[in-house]
């Protein structure tokens, strides 16, 4: 069953992602990104990774789509309404309908073997140490990058 | 069929999308959103070696791999909001000024 959900959730990914390829509108590319990076979240959990699947989904779902979004109305052309940013609904019940077949065949898999770290808590707690011991540098460097990230956002001033 | 063919086929056309949008698509937010899918792409192959071979230092890659990808869509963004502003559009076809 794990192996049929993976299958899914890869079939349903690349589905959105060929949206993207070929929808002309931004915002419809931008919330098949959001099934995509859903999907693939999905694929983290099932590999074995809740942890990264939860932050795949609260770092794009949470943060960085709602940016993207805001990004396309604010940068949207001057006859577009708020109104018109609709994403087609037969999409959207594809992705719903995903998600709850997904959900059914996780719950579903019975006595088939779990993935190779699934609720191996040791392991997702190595991560941790992983990340501030070996890596200290580079979870340093990526965090002053988010830093300098946060500046470029800010307003320019006025040269006097 | 096995999880690590389902994962490596999904990574791969995953990626072929993702580039094709940077390569055919010519606004720029597009373009951003199909690096946003290559990246997304290769953490899955990244995520599932890591389960394979209980290797944590991929996992830590793939936080790291998170963090530069949330990082670069805020500067890409503020980089496109900012040429909005001055009237040279999305449009990656606008942008001549560094042509030699």
């Amino acid at each position: 069953m794990i192996v049929w959900a993976a299958i899914f959730a890869g079939i349903v990914a690349a589905f959105f992602a060929g949206v993207m390829l070929f929808h002309r509108s931004l915002y419809v590319s931008a919330v098949s990104l959001l099934a995509v990076l859903l999907q693939t979240g999905v694929l983290f959990f099932l590999c074995g990774s809740p942890l990264l699947a939860f932050l795949q989904i609260m770092i794009y779902a949470g943060a960085v789509m709602v940016l993207v979004v805001v990004t396309i109305m604010a940068a949207g052309s001057e006859g577009e309404r708020f109104a018109d940013f609709v994403f087609p609904r037969p999409l959207a019940w594809l992705g719903l309908a995903a998600a709850v077949i997904e959900i059914a065949l996780i719950l579903a898999r019975g006595s088939a073997p779990a993935p190779a770290m699934a609720g191996n808590s040791a392991f997702q707690a190595n991560l941790g140490v992983v990340l501030f011991k070996p890596y200290a540098l580079a979870t340093e460097a990526v965090t002053l990058l988010m830093f300098l990230a946060a500046l470029a956002i800010a307003p320019e001033q006025e040269a006097s | 069929m096995s999880l690590t063919a389902v994962v490596w086929a999904t990574t791969g056309v995953l990626f072929g999308f993702g580039l094709a949008i940077v390569v055919l698509r010519r606004q720029l937010l597009a373009m951003l959103l199909g690096l946003e899918l290559m990246l997304a792409a290769v953490n899955v192959s990244l995520v599932h070696h890591a389960g394979l071979f209980s290797d944590e230092q991929a996992l830590a890659v793939v936080a790291l791999v998170m963090a530069v990808a949330a990082a670069e869509a805020v500067v890409g963004l503020s980089l496109i909001l900012r040429l909005r502003r001055t009237g040279l559009g999305a449009d990656s076809a606008a942008l001549t000024e560094l042509r030699g």
